[in-house]
């Protein structure tokens, strides 16, 4: 762009300046040719025909060229030693009386000019390339602006924005207002899809309720059982579709406590309802949201009931938790775009309504976590959850084991 | 036998746990309304008052704040929805703590039991109480054999659950104490259950009754009690 602008002030400044160059030197010539001509009709009018320029220096072509006429001839010669000189001649009775005229003030003259107008264009190059330079600098830097807002969005940052930048009615102005009402459009239709579903899973909160306290006066038996099995998985389906939607309206902030990692999970393990193999090393203490931790295991810990195959583990070492399976592995659409709502991948993945995963990684952003899903090279799948590090200025441990932080 | 007053206004609901409540040994009372709960309450005072947020006429927040103007029964909310802020509405007015229906009944019993160990705490199971000294801060008295609380000289009604909270903080005096802590020790919470506004709700009811200048929030932690 600024070598663009360059370019285009230079062949502008260059044309223009030959065009006076150019007219500047007609002019000149013009004016010789009038004088040189005075000059001869005064000599030609005097008797000083007689004090003549020695043939020899009188110019051929101009010699030539008056033989072939009555009237007075010129002629510009710039080749001429010392200086440009206007020639005038005419023969007056056989006799070639000629005149000169020394042009060496305009050749200076026309000379400065050129350096003047040189002078000029650099000056304006020098100052224009930076403005130019500049200027698509600032238009470049809002479109990169504009589409590095876009990215977020279409990453998930619902309310970013572009924003009024510029001036109304040019065209960067016009394309982010364009962008900015469309994030606008979608957010609102989001939000209301939101709404929606977090409204029909509190509606039918109050009805499963009561199927829930009756189906526990059931009698037992077998079929008591399957309406009893159905019922929870109705039950989790709505409990999780809440879940889901707190988290996409990101209201959710998480509660950080000093959490025993050792104590922590062998809780969670020990209300999951299958077996675990539980390894710890050391005796880790993390700062971060127990209920919401317990989520993103407890989800993880099923998907992995469900999808893979014993043994399951869960191994903690430092900050990362990692629950591990030997089954066929996760699904090749969840290692490359993460897991999506109400799909399990693969049908041969098994049944499951694909909600788990979304709010293990849903709660792990509340929480500051990483979750990462991956294959183990022998089979399986892995899921790892990195708990953001804490300082350990921040925390000191008293005498009786209570954490209590430093500056109280 | 523990008896339980539950005010549901939901037939099924309130059949449905009533009766499975009975099988687990309670005696049972309902009522479907907060004013015939309210009724009920004051006919005969049951051992703790199970109630339902959203109730037609006088609804369970203000049913919980009539009943707490004269008693310190143990109070427990059931709520449709857990996030929002009539559970907070409930625990302002005085409720223990709160459940999210739909609720498991072992979820439930087990709720009501840890309320109701709160409401029975035996002196004589912490051998150490009875010869333990009076506990002062400030103004305020504490003794631990007899469970009794004063303030200047006059006595001070609490919860058991406030009592409970009261005895943990004073345990640990000038110790933060966190709420999950808070939590397991007050509420018999296991890590993974337990909202902490319910830790905070029932601090600030306590800070009424003891004077707020005892108890110190350490912003982000927890509580700690101020001699």
């Amino acid at each position: 762009m600024a070598v663009l602008a360059a370019v285009a002030v230079t062949v502008a400044s260059g044309s223009i300046g030959l065009a006076i160059h150019q007219s500047t030197k007609s002019r000149q010539l013009y004016y010789g040719r009038v004088t040189a001509r005075g000059d001869l009709a005064e000599v030609i009018g005097s008797d000083r025909t007689d004090q003549q320029v020695p043939a020899s220096l009188v110019p051929p072509k101009l010699a030539a060229e008056a033989l072939t006429t009555t009237s007075p001839v010129t002629f510009y010669d710039s080749s001429f030693s010392l200086q440009p000189v206007m020639w005038a001649a005419q023969y007056v009775d056989g006799k070639l009386v000629v005149a000169q005229y020394p042009m060496a003030s305009e050749q200076r003259d026309l000379e400065a000019l050129d350096r003047h107008t040189l002078y000029a264009a650099a000056g304006t190059v020098a100052v224009l390339v930076p403005l130019a330079a500049f200027g698509a600098e600032f238009a470049g830097r809002r479109l990169r602006r504009a589409a590095r807002t876009a990215h977020r969005i279409a990453a998930g940052d619902l309310d970013a924005r572009i924003g009024p930048r510029g001036r109304a009615g040019d065209e960067v102005h016009d394309i982010s207002r364009a962008v900015d009402s469309m994030a606008d459009a979608l957010q609102r239709r989001l939000r209301a899809e939101q709404r929606f579903t977090a409204d029909v899973a509190h509606e039918l909160r109050t009805p499963l309720a009561g199927l829930v306290a009756a189906t526990e006066l059931l009698p037992d038996g077998e079929a008591t059982e399957l309406v009893r099995d159905r019922v929870r998985v109705l039950r989790s389906l709505t409990e999780n579709l809440l879940e889901v939607s707190r988290l996409d309206a990101q209201v959710e902030t998480a509660d950080f406590v000093a959490v025993p990692l050792p104590e922590f999970v062998s809780e969670t393990v020990a209300g999951i309802g299958f077996d675990v193999r539980l390894s710890v090393e050391g005796d880790p203490v993390v700062r971060t949201d127990p209920r919401r931790l317990d989520r993103i295991l407890t989800n993880l810990l099923l998907n992995a009931d469900k999808h893979g195959r014993a043994p399951i583990e869960l191994g903690i070492s430092g900050l990362t938790l990692t629950v591990r399976d030997h089954g066929p592995g996760f699904p090749p659409d969840i290692l490359a775009e993460g897991p999506s709502r109400f799909r399990t991948g693969a049908p041969e993945r098994g049944r499951g309504h694909g909600l788990g995963l979304t709010i293990a990684l849903g709660q792990a952003r509340v929480i500051g976590a990483g979750l990462e899903f991956g294959d183990a090279v022998d089979g399986g799948a892995i899921a790892r959850v990195r708990l953001p590090p804490i300082p350990d200025s921040a925390l000191d441990t008293d005498a009786a084991g209570h954490l209590t932080p430093l500056d109280t | 036998m523990t008896s339980l007053l539950l005010v549901e206004d939901d037939e099924v609901i309130r059949i449905a746990v009533g009766r499975t409540l009975e099988r687990y040994g309670f005696t049972v009372r309902t009522a479907a309304d907060g004013l015939a709960g309210l009724d009920r309450f004051r006919e005969g005072p049951p051992d703790l008052l199970l109630l339902d947020v959203m109730l037609p006429g006088l609804d369970g927040i203000g049913l919980c704040r009539r009943v707490r103007e004269t008693s310190q029964v143990p109070i427990l909310m059931m709520s449709a929805r857990g996030d929002s802020l009539d559970v907070v509405g409930g625990l302002e007015a005085g409720a223990d703590d709160y459940v999210v229906k739909p609720v498991d009944t072992s979820v439930l019993v087990a709720r009501i039991r840890a309320v109701m160990r709160r409401a029975a705490v035996d002196p004589s199971a912490d051998p150490a109480a009875d010869r333990a000294a009076e506990l002062v801060f400030g103004d305020v008295r504490i003794d631990p054999g007899g469970l009794e609380v004063t303030r200047a000289g006059r006595p001070v009604a609490l919860t058991p659950t406030e009592l409970r909270l009261l005895l943990e903080l004073a345990a640990h005096p000038g110790v933060v104490l966190e709420r999950h802590r808070l939590l397991r020790e007050v509420w018999d919470y296991k890590w993974q259950g337990g909202d902490s506004r319910v830790v905070d709700l029932c601090v600030a009811r306590l800070r009424t009754k003891i004077g707020a200048e005892r108890i110190e929030t350490v912003r982000g932690f927890g509580y700690k009690l101020r001699r």
